[in-house]
C-alpha cells in the first residue's frame, strides 16, 4: 500500500525530471519547427530562446526618444498621436497589442515633453488599457497614478520621474511575465510612432535642426532589426516587421554620405549630413507605410 | 491521513531535490531592479536588462548592445547580487568580435568585491556591455545580472 502510495507522485513527477533535462538547444529546434507560435506557446520557452543567447539588446526608452527629439526644437501637433479612442480595437493578436502599447507610450512622452499635461494623462490611460491586454495591470495600478498625476500637474519633473517609474515597472512585469519578446515589439512601435512624428513635422518646416534628430533616430534600425531577429520565432508577425524595419534601414544606409561613413567606419554626424529631398522621400514613405499598417 | 501525508512528503523530497540540480539562484527581477534604481540619482531611468548567466566548462562571455544618443549624459548601473561566482563587467565602445575595440570601462579597476557599482558616459553612440564568465563545472552554476541605464535632463 506504502509502495503505491509513494509511486503515484513519482510517477507524476517524472515528466518534470525530464523537462529539467532539456537543453535549450533543444528548446530552439522546438521553436524553429513551429512558426505559428502565437498568444497560447508557452513563454517560458520562448524566454529561453532570448535568454541563452549570447548577445542581447537594450533599446531606448519611448521617454528617452521623446526626450532627444524636444530637443531639436519640434513643436507639438495635436492630430499627430494615434487616437486614444482606438485601444480597444488592438486587442486582437499580442503583435498588435505590444506595436500599439508602444506606440500609445511614444504618444504620451510626445505630449508630457510638450507640457500637454492633459492629453499626457490620457495617453497613461491608453498605455494603462492597453498594456492591461498584456498583463501589465499591476505597473499602473501599484501607486495611485491618476491620483499622483493630478497632484503633480504642473510640475514637469515630477511627470517624468512618475512616467519614469511606470516605464521601469513595465519592464520589470515583462521580465517577470517572460515577455521580453514583447518589449522588443512595443519598442518596434515606440520607435516608429516617434520617427513617423518626427517625419510629419519635417515634412512642414523642412527644419534641419529635426532633419538631424530624425537622422540619428534611424540610426536606432539596426539594433531593432537586431533584437527583432533574435525574437523572430515569436510571434507571426514579426518576419514582416523586420522586412518593413529593413526597407527603411537600407534607403537610410543607400544616402552617400552614410554609406561612405559606414564604410570608412567613421561616426555619423547626423548635423552635417547632406541629403537630398528625394532620399528624404523615400524613407519618410517608408516610414509612415509602417505606421499606417501598425495603426490599422 | 497516511494517504495525504506520504504523497506531501514524496512531493517535497522532489522539490528539494530539483533545487539542488542545478544550483540556481533565485533572480528577482524586481528586488534587483529596485536595488540598481536607487544608484540612478540624478540620472532619470530610461531601460533595463537582466541577463541570465550560465557558468560554462570554458571561460564565456555574454554581450549586451546598447545604442545611446551621441551627446547625451548616461549612467550605468549593475545589480551583480544574484552571481554565485565573480563576474566581471567590461564596457567596449565595439562589439566582442571587432578586433580594435576600445576599453571604456572595467569592473576590476572599481573594487571586485562590490556587488552593485556605476559608469557614466557621454559622447558615443553604442556601447558593448560584456559580462565576463569564469569557468566553472557544466551547468553547476546559474545566476542573473541586471544592468541599467539612466540618462540625464538638461
Amino acid at each position: 500500500m506504502t509502495i503505491k502510495l509513494l509511486a503515484i507522485p513519482l510517477i507524476a513527477a517524472l515528466p518534470v525530471f525530464f523537462s529539467c533535462g532539456t537543453n535549450s538547444e533543444d528548446q530552439k529546434n522546438q521553436l524553429a519547427e513551429e512558426p505559428d507560435s502565437t498568444v497560447n506557446m508557452p513563454d517560458i520557452a520562448l524566454a529561453a530562446a532570448t535568454d541563452d543567447n549570447d548577445v542581447s539588446y537594450n533599446l531606448p526608452s519611448p521617454l528617452q526618444i521623446a526626450y532627444v527629439f524636444k530637443k531639436s526644437g519640434a513643436g507639438f501637433i495635436s492630430t499627430l498621436p494615434n487616437n486614444k479612442a482606438n485601444t480597444t480595437k488592438y486587442n486582437t493578436s499580442n503583435y498588435k497589442k505590444a506595436v500599439n502599447f508602444g506606440i500609445y507610450s511614444a504618444d504620451l512622452a510626445y505630449c508630457l515633453f510638450n507640457k500637454k499635461y492633459q492629453e499626457s494623462k490620457e495617453y497613461l490611460k491608453a498605455c494603462k488599457d492597453i498594456g492591461s491586454y498584456l498583463g501589465l495591470d499591476k505597473a499602473f495600478e501599484s501607486e495611485n497614478m491618476a491620483q499622483r498625476f493630478d497632484k503633480n500637474i504642473s510640475n514637469d519633473d515630477s511627470l517624468i520621474k512618475l512616467v519614469s517609474s511606470v516605464q521601469m515597472k513595465t519592464d520589470i512585469m515583462f521580465e517577470e511575465n517572460k515577455q521580453k519578446h514583447i518589449k522588443v515589439l512595443a519598442i518596434a512601435g515606440a520607435w516608429t510612432e516617434s520617427l513617423y512624428i518626427a517625419c510629419e513635422i519635417y515634412t512642414k518646416d523642412k527644419n534641419k535642426k529635426i532633419q538631424a534628430s530624425l537622422l540619428e533616430q534611424l540610426l536606432l534600425s539596426e539594433p531593432i532589426i537586431k533584437a527583432l531577429k533574435s525574437n523572430k520565432n515569436t510571434e507571426v508577425e514579426v518576419p514582416a516587421l523586420i522586412a518593413s524595419i529593413e526597407k527603411i534601414n537600407n534607403e537610410f544606409n543607400m544616402i552617400p554620405a552614410i554609406s561612405s561613413a559606414v564604410e570608412k567606419d567613421e561616426e555619423i554626424d547626423s548635423n552635417t549630413i547632406s541629403i537630398t529631398d528625394n532620399e528624404m522621400r523615400l524613407m519618410i514613405e517608408s516610414i509612415k507605410a509602417l505606421r499606417a499598417e501598425m495603426i490599422k | 491521513m497516511k494517504t495525504i501525508i506520504i504523497p506531501i512528503l514524496t512531493l517535497t523530497f522532489i522539490f528539494i531535490l530539483m533545487s539542488f540540480q542545478t544550483g540556481n539562484i533565485l533572480c528577482n527581477a524586481k528586488e534587483m531592479k529596485e536595488k540598481a534604481s536607487a544608484l540612478l540619482d540624478p540620472y532619470k531611468y530610461d531601460s533595463s536588462e537582466m541577463t541570465k548567466i550560465l557558468y560554462k566548462t570554458k571561460e564565456s562571455v555574454k554581450e549586451v548592445e546598447v545604442p545611446l544618443f551621441i551627446g547625451e549624459k548616461y549612467r550605468f548601473v549593475f545589480e551583480m547580487e544574484a552571481l554565485p561566482k565573480h563576474v566581471e563587467v567590461q564596457i567596449y565602445n565595439k562589439d566582442k568580435t571587432s578586433k580594435n575595440r576600445k576599453l571604456l570601462f572595467s569592473s576590476k579597476e572599481s573594487a571586485s568585491d562590490k556587488k552593485e557599482f556605476q559608469f557614466d558616459v557621454t559622447r558615443v553612440r553604442t556601447v558593448y556591455v560584456d559580462y565576463i564568465v569564469p569557468q566553472a563545472e557544466a551547468g553547476a552554476y546559474t545566476g542573473c545580472a541586471v544592468f541599467m541605464l539612466g540618462y540625464r535632463l538638461k
